[in-house]
């Protein structure tokens, strides 16, 4: 009774006349995970881009000793962006972009738990990258390297805004990234299709719910720190400046408690990848499955606990140096049941070698190598060694480069078909791995050994004969190798991009989770009937069944969808007015009028007034939504 | 059937709301109470300092628990994940603030 009175009491969902939003519109509204997901896409593989060149210009500084192509200011400024957009800019929105491509289509799920958040994560992130970008041509990019060590990152010694571009960018990027990772656990949690238990997820919908997890437990630290450091910076506060009683050590711990996390977040998701494209190449089930689970919680847990092995040169002390190197070590146990369990999976399988498997194939000995060296650094004595050389360089270019961006690369040949419905040329697929992966190693390889002969990292240039020159040669040489190799990539996006949709709906064909149980590129509500899920390895347990697709979890019923919206953009664009008006609030202008509205905070109250406006309009204005109904399922 | 779909999206709110007024207003009560006799304990000036602080610490305690308990719902059914994630959070962020205080300030 209660109930019926209830439905009563609510306003009658309106089931047609949805307002359809087309061209430019359509992406700046869209609130569907599949379109979010191309929009990250697109994004990232902008900042990729950008990230890229820097990487070129800085080994074509380096190609020969005492080169003067860029000078030392703008030296610092090119690997400070090139690092900061690579992770934060480049690589974090590719992943979700093959997270919100995928992680509902593997669950069984029709959307993300919070469409309008996932919207609103995409957007913030673009904006804070649009804004830490805007620093080359408003002033000078941030100089103080990805880390922003204190002091060299205070206004003592960094007195421009390139700095304050850093804090309040990333600020504001990584807004969405907290945003896009509390939606994926809720995703994950709550949505998954019925019989899909936690031991049933496939493992790249396990290492995203671990990563969300390791992004809600580490972001807030980086959140907390960029405000310290903008309150230094901007606000005068003495949180970091040891005249004043702050320290600068302080930024260190906030920092890497942080960092640290964040490379896990960098990794678990290729680790999912790879366990993706391995057991459908190599037509095998995952071998080892719950250990592959338990070794993803384990490397999220201890990621948390070995921070301070990037501070061994720091001086904490000895007990605390052994600790942190006996934990960081630890790590390897967990990290070495997933290479072995690959290597099992892909042991007595009836392999084939396409694209995303080459990719897979070519990131199990890569990443290998990068831990093996990981192991190394690890050890404090030896740290002392490397700290700061071109080895800790190479180390994590193996692993970020060799293990996350191979990873990312296959899990893009993989699901290219299911995001856009055109499968990638295999014959330029096959081009890019190899020009890519032996630029990869050209680049990389040497730089462990121009580390351990001392060449120091973040050096602008070097003198001639120290043995540096022709390993530097080397290695410009395989960075231009690889920049072919991602260009053989853009020349297959855009061949692939000119042919009709060729994808069915299980274009491997050996196709083992939910996401190739449905068209490709699949219906804006994904399933039409939700499927119901009877192991591990849904779709695959259903074709050896000799069944033909998913059995229905439910009846063919009227399906709920969210409607499309602008004000995610527009809060956005609200936050980026703020941050900009706040970063520029103490500056003197030509213009007295400019000069009293950034000084007074009317510019930053403008952008905040924006963003609350639009947070007002989303809950005074009820949105229902809207429904597609069984017609028009039954009518395509 | 998209009114179906609406009365099970409500279903699941009327369960908390089923609990009754009465007990939210009395834990609502019951928090105010506990952050009244912290403020009191200071405001009069008469209690001894140490017995003070550690009377803060046991009101705020209790505090966490009223408030993760009732208002979080973390002892309702069906929130196991909640209770993993914020002890998880405890521990995670416990250990980093205390280490590195220790380091920073202490050491």
């Amino acid at each position: 009774m209660a109930q019926a009175a209830h439905t009563l009491k609510s306003p009658k969902p309106a089931a047609h006349g949805v307002k359809r939003h087309t061209g430019l519109m359509d992406w700046i509204t869209t609130v569907d995970h599949k379109k979010i997901a191309i929009l990250y896409l697109w994004a990232g593989g902008l900042f990729f881009g950008i990230g890229g060149i820097e990487a070129l210009l800085i080994r074509w500084q380096l190609i020969k000793p005492m080169n003067d192509f860029v000078d030392a200011q703008t030296f610092n400024e090119l690997i400070t962006m090139h690092g900061t957009t690579m992770i934060f800019l480049g690589v974090m929105p590719i992943i979700f972009a093959l997270m919100n491509a995928v992680i509902p289509l593997q669950i069984g799920a029709r959307d993300v738990a919070f469409p309008f958040l996932n919207a609103l994560g995409f957007w913030t992130f673009l904006f804070g990258g649009l804004l830490l970008n805007l620093s080359w041509i408003m002033g000078g990019a941030p100089d103080a390297g990805w880390t922003s060590y204190t002091p060299l990152s205070g206004t003592a010694y960094s007195g421009t805004h390139g700095v304050d571009f850093y804090t309040i960018g990333l600020q504001i990027a990584g807004l969405g990234t907290l945003i896009g990772g509390i939606n994926f656990l809720a995703t994950i949690i709550t949505m998954r299709a019925p019989g899909m238990s936690f031991m049933r997820m496939p493992m790249f919908a396990w290492t995203t719910f671990i990563t969300s997890a390791i992004i809600l437990f580490a972001f807030p630290a980086i959140t907390v720190g960029l405000v310290l450091l903008t309150f230094d910076r901007i606000l005068g506060a003495n949180f970091f400046v040891p005249g004043g009683g702050g320290s600068p050590v302080l930024w260190q711990h906030i920092f890497w408690i942080f960092g640290h996390p964040e490379v896990y977040i960098l990794i678990l998701p290729a680790f999912g990848i790879i366990s993706e494209v391995i057991p459908t190449f190599a037509r095998k089930r995952l071998f080892g499955y719950s250990s592959m689970v338990f070794a993803t919680i384990l490397i999220a847990f201890l990621g948390f606990m070995v921070w301070a092995h990037h501070m061994f040169t720091t001086g904490l002390g000895p007990v605390a140096n052994a600790l942190f190197a006996v934990s960081t070590m630890l790590i390897a146990v967990p990290t070495g049941i997933k290479i072995f369990n690959w290597l099992f999976t892909l042991w007595g399988g009836s392999v084939r070698f396409a694209t995303p498997n080459l990719f897979a194939s070519g990131f199990i000995p890569t990443f290998t190598m990068g831990g093996v060296t990981g192991v190394m650094l690890a050890s404090a004595p030896a740290d002392f060694q490397f700290h700061d050389t071109y080895f800790v360089v190479a180390h994590f270019h193996y692993v970020i480069v060799g293990g996350l961006v191979m990873g990312l690369i296959a899990g893009l040949h993989y699901w290219w078909p299911k995001m856009f419905g055109r499968m990638l040329s295999e014959t330029l697929g096959k081009w890019t791995f190899w020009t890519f992966i032996t630029g990869f190693h050209l680049t990389f390889f040497v730089q462990h050994f121009l580390g351990l002969m001392g060449m120091q990292r973040r050096v602008f240039t070097y003198l001639p004969n120290q043995h540096f020159d022709t390993l530097n040669l080397v290695s410009t040489i395989g960075a231009g190798l690889m920049g072919i190799g991602t260009l053989i990539f853009l020349t297959n996006i855009i061949v692939t991009s000119k042919k009709p949709p060729d994808a069915g709906d299980d274009p491997w064909e050996d196709g083992r989770t939910l996401e190739w149980s449905i068209p490709s590129p699949p219906p804006e509500y994904n399933f039409k009937h939700t499927p119901h899920v009877r192991g591990l390895d849904a779709f695959w347990k259903e074709k050896t069944a000799g069944n033909k697709g998913m059995a229905p979890a439910e009846p063919i019923g009227s399906i709920h969808m969210p409607s499309a919206t602008p004000l995610p953009f527009i809060m956005s664009v609200g936050i980026f007015i703020a941050g900009l008006g706040f970063m520029f609030s103490r500056d003197h202008f030509g213009s007295a009028l400019v000069s009293f509205l950034f000084n007074n905070y009317i510019v930053t109250g403008l952008g905040l007034l924006i963003t609350f406006g639009a947070m007002l309009m989303r809950s005074l204005y009820d949105d229902h939504g809207w429904h597609i109904e069984p017609e028009e399922l039954e009518g395509r | 059937m998209a009114a179906e779909q609406h009365t099970r999206d409500h279903g699941v709110k009327r369960r908390h709301r089923q609990e009754g007024p009465q007990k939210h207003i009395l834990i609502f009560v019951l928090s105010a109470v506990l952050t009244l006799i912290a403020f009191a304990a200071v405001a009069a000036g008469e209690v001894n300092a140490v017995f003070a602080v550690i009377l803060l610490l046991v009101m705020a305690v209790i505090q966490v628990f009223v408030q993760m308990g009732y208002w979080m719902h973390l002892k309702d059914k069906g929130h196991m994940m909640p209770i993993i994630f914020i002890l998880g959070g405890f521990l995670i962020a416990g250990t980093c603030i205390i280490m590195a205080l220790y380091w920073v300030w202490w050491d």
